[in-house]
């Protein structure tokens, strides 16, 4: 017997700020909240990109003191941060969600690079034993989760998947699959990421982040649009607390969702550092995952793009749902990385949003790109769905899609 | 719900590239754990580990594509083929729907750490740098997303980034596909390289042996770092039997858990290790007489070895000092986020052979862990059918399996 999986709680913490309310905000508005990234001059370039979207001053209050906070890396303090918001968003106090019930399924893009590179350069100006087990400790690539489960005392399953821009899909997914076949009866689900100089400088290297151009200087990501150059990296986290539907009701919970479906793919065509190819490849991956799962694609009402501004990333997704879900049937395609930038909390925060009828502009799309074919929503209200698709491609390979619906 | 069978198995180890070297290795308890030299051991407070020494050559199979693949990669590379070749899958196009579910902890740092310790020397010119490109291999994801670019996976890749637990859990990540239809094959395991960030971090933690490591002995000092891969091919059992695979054992069950008592040290009751093997025993609907033998995670860490004792003595009462047991990372180090895949391997090859492997170590057994140590020659089991495998990482997380012997009987239990 496989479990319905209810959304009962959320919680987010980014360069809006802390909390659902001001991505709301933020989206809606179609205003992201760009701000000067620190450069390192040993690995940046001149031409390189100069934004990210980063975290503000104290951003985990009141949820976690700066005392706290300081004793774990910034992915860490964001995972531990979002979950006390979901499960304080789910109705519930911090202590039942202990013991052996409540799994945690975290997941990152490259962890904390922070604290690696601090790490790194302990090395350097003094040899490795003057490695700090601090940053040791929160370098492992599973510290988040474990803080998380220290932090709320879930002694169930742990996991942390680190699949690049499709982390976060694939550890709600694993989650997910969790209480559906009841090895789990509530799981603390999501992602984290940090913004570090060195992995700025890495992607801006590999082509791609979005430049100051000769034109215009403003760094935007344009998903979808036929002059997109690049995405803007963002830090922040996303958890949310996913129970047994029927354990949800009985307890009297408000549900935020549901996640009806998750699909995971790999396109054999990337390369390491970019995306692959094969749209049709993985558009019959994600039919088929959605038929196992009796969910029928023209009953899908939107989509959430993870479309990020770069040139391949936004032509295989386009490619993808136009192979998978028609050209002429294509649902409104809502890209919110043009606003929050790429990062999997910020995706996963407003694919929730989207589903209780949020919809929010594109900023910087200008035109479509005729070999594309997608023209991103428009910012007009959208009627209430009942289920959409998210869909997260990775460079590497990795391909994650979630089906939220509601009643 | 479909039985999962193991129809190939992979491993690159210390011992060298392939299964039988690992095998002929651990049954002649050599422990190939020395003065490593993969990057300056002098520096470190510490000086040994299980590295893979091997000629270029014996990796020489995407040799052609090395320029963007760590050592982790290519370890991962080599297991897989192995395994696919064992399973008779060799053609890729069988792989269309497969499932590549690889643990890793490290990733491509080795490479990562020379390309940032060569940027931040002096000197350095940014634009000259064409090396920051290796970079591009740093994520953990990296071995798994190699296997599945290279033999053409489609079916889901996802990494496991849980620490020491990584490829355990991963592989009760692909029995869980495997269970519920959504791929018919996937490969699974681990796969990670020794780099100065994890040599370095486990000496800060005082937690390297500055000898070879001594699994359950009471002198023991601390653990051995080591590297290389594990991986299994695993099948849904009627996808085996209808290609006429030749089926190596069974994957029966998987528990996992969290002790959420200390980000580094595990509980020191091993509750959080005792729910993952009694979730694990539940999962494969089997009771506590029918375990056989014990993989344990043995790293050799004082703290460690005693939870996991006192784990096993909650799970299986009086019973647990009379359980065979062995620690394969007594002979190879411990693997990091690879020691599930490879002691997955492992497992499997006892429950065939019917023996365990010794665990190498000097010393005098503790007294407060009186595990049934298997020491000095392999044992002949007088039953060897079902295996436990066990794996406790940081951040708390815990994770255990069971392999069984495969019959092809109606599975009663």
């Amino acid at each position: 017997m496989r479990h319905r999986v209810a959304i009962t709680g959320a919680g987010t913490v980014g360069p809006a700020g802390s909390g659902l309310e001001p991505l709301r905000e933020a989206l809606a508005s179609g205003e992201p909240r760009w701000s000067a990234v620190e450069r390192d001059e040993r690995f940046h370039l001149e031409s390189s990109s100069r934004l990210a979207g980063r975290l503000g001053p104290d951003p985990y209050a009141p949820w976690l003191s700066a005392r706290v906070a300081r004793r774990m890396s910034p992915a860490s303090a964001m995972g531990v941060c979002a979950a006390l918001q979901a499960v304080a968003d789910a109705g519930l106090e911090a202590e039942q969600l202990a013991g052996p019930d409540t799994a945690v399924s975290l997941g990152t893009s490259f962890g904390s690079t922070n604290y690696a590179s601090h790490l790194l350069q302990q090395v350097v100006d003094s040899g490795p034993l003057a490695i700090s087990p601090l940053f040791f400790m929160e370098t492992v690539a599973n510290a988040h989760a474990g803080q998380v489960a220290l932090a709320l005392g879930a002694r169930g399953p742990n996991h942390t998947v680190s699949q690049r821009e499709a982390s976060g899909l694939l550890a709600v997914a694993r989650g997910a699959e969790w209480i559906a076949t009841g090895r789990a009866r509530r799981v603390l689900v999501g992602v984290v990421d940090e913004v570090s100089p060195i992995l700025h400088a890495m992607l801006d290297r590999f082509g791609a982040l979005v430049r100051p151009s000769a034109e215009e200087d403003l760094e935007q990501p344009r998903p979808f649009d036929r002059d997109r150059a690049g995405m803007t990296i963002s830090e922040g986290g996303t958890v949310f607390l996913l129970e047994r539907e029927d354990e949800a009701r009985d307890r009297g919970a408000t549900l935020r969702g549901r996640l009806g479906a998750w699909v995971r793919a790999s396109d054999p065509s990337a390369t390491p550092t970019d995306y692959g190819r094969d749209a049709e490849g993985l558009a019959r991956r994600l039919l088929a995952g959605l038929e196992r799962q009796d969910v029928d694609p023209t009953s899908l009402e939107r989509v959430v793009s993870g479309a990020n501004g770069t040139r391949s990333g936004d032509a295989l997704e386009a490619r993808t749902l136009r192979a998978a879900l028609g050209d002429a049937a294509l649902p409104p395609v809502l890209a919110p990385k043009a606003v929050t930038g790429e990062y999997g909390g910020g995706f996963l925060a407003a694919a929730l949003l989207a589903l209780e009828e949020l919809a929010w502009p594109t900023p910087g799309f200008r035109g479509e790109d005729p070999a594309l074919g997608v023209t991103p929503h428009g910012g007009a209200p959208l009627p209430a769905g009942r289920r959409l698709l998210a869909s997260s491609l990775a460079a590497g390979g990795a391909a994650a899609w979630l089906v939220f619906d509601q009643d | 719900m479909s039985r999962v069978v193991v129809t190939g198995l992979g491993a690159v180890s210390p011992h060298g590239v392939g299964v039988a070297r690992l095998w002929e290795g651990l049954l002649a308890g050599r422990t190939p754990i020395d003065r490593l030299d993969l990057f300056d051991a002098d520096s470190h407070r510490t000086s040994l580990a299980g590295q893979v020494r091997v000629p270029e050559q014996e990796l020489g199979a995407f040799a052609a594509r090395a320029r963007l693949l760590t050592r982790s990669d290519r370890f991962a590379l080599e297991a897989a083929r192995e395994a696919l070749a064992q399973a008779g899958l060799v053609d890729t196009s069988t792989l269309e729907g497969a499932g590549v579910f690889i643990g890793s902890s490290t990733g491509g740092m080795f490479e990562g750490e020379r390309v940032y310790f060569d940027l931040t020397g002096e000197g350095s010119d940014p634009e000259r740098h064409l090396r920051f490109l290796q970079l591009g291999g740093q994520p953990v994801c990296g071995p798994g997303d190699a296997v599945a670019r290279h033999f053409g996976a489609r079916g889901p890749v996802e990494n496991c980034a849980t620490a020491c637990a990584a490829s355990s859990m991963a592989l009760e990540a692909a029995l869980c596909s495997l269970r519920c239809g959504e791929v018919e094959v996937a490969l699974a395991g681990g796969s990670d390289a020794l780099c100065q960030l994890t040599y370095g971090g486990f000496n800060s933690l005082r937690a390297i042996s500055p000898e070879r490591t001594r699994p359950f002995r009471a002198e023991r000092e601390g653990l051995s770092m080591g590297e290389g891969a594990g991986v299994l091919v695993l099948e849904r059992e009627e996808h085996a039997l209808a290609r006429g695979a030749t089926i190596l054992g069974e994957l029966v069950g998987a528990g996992s858990s969290c002790d959420a008592h200390h980000m580094t040290a595990p509980h020191p009751e091993g509750e959080g290790a005792r729910l993952a093997i009694e979730r694990a025993l539940g999962d494969a609907r089997l009771g506590l007489d029918q375990v056989d033998f014990v993989n344990a995670h043995g790293t050799g860490t004082p703290h460690n070895d005693a939870a996991e004792w006192r784990a096993l003595e909650a799970v299986f009462g009086a019973r647990a000092g009379r359980l065979p047991l062995t620690s394969t990372k007594g002979s190879v180090g411990h693997l990091l986020g690879a020691c599930g895949g490879l002691e997955a391997v492992v497992t499997v090859l006892s429950i065939g052979a019917g023996e365990l492997h010794p665990t190498p170590g000097q010393g005098e057994r503790d007294p407060e862990c009186p595990v049934d140590l298997v020491e000095g020659e392999p044992r002949a089991l007088e039953r060897g059918e079902v295996g436990l495998s066990v794996n406790l990482a940081f951040g708390g997380a815990n994770a255990a399996l069971l392999f069984r012997s495969w019959s092809g009987e109606e599975d009663a239990s």
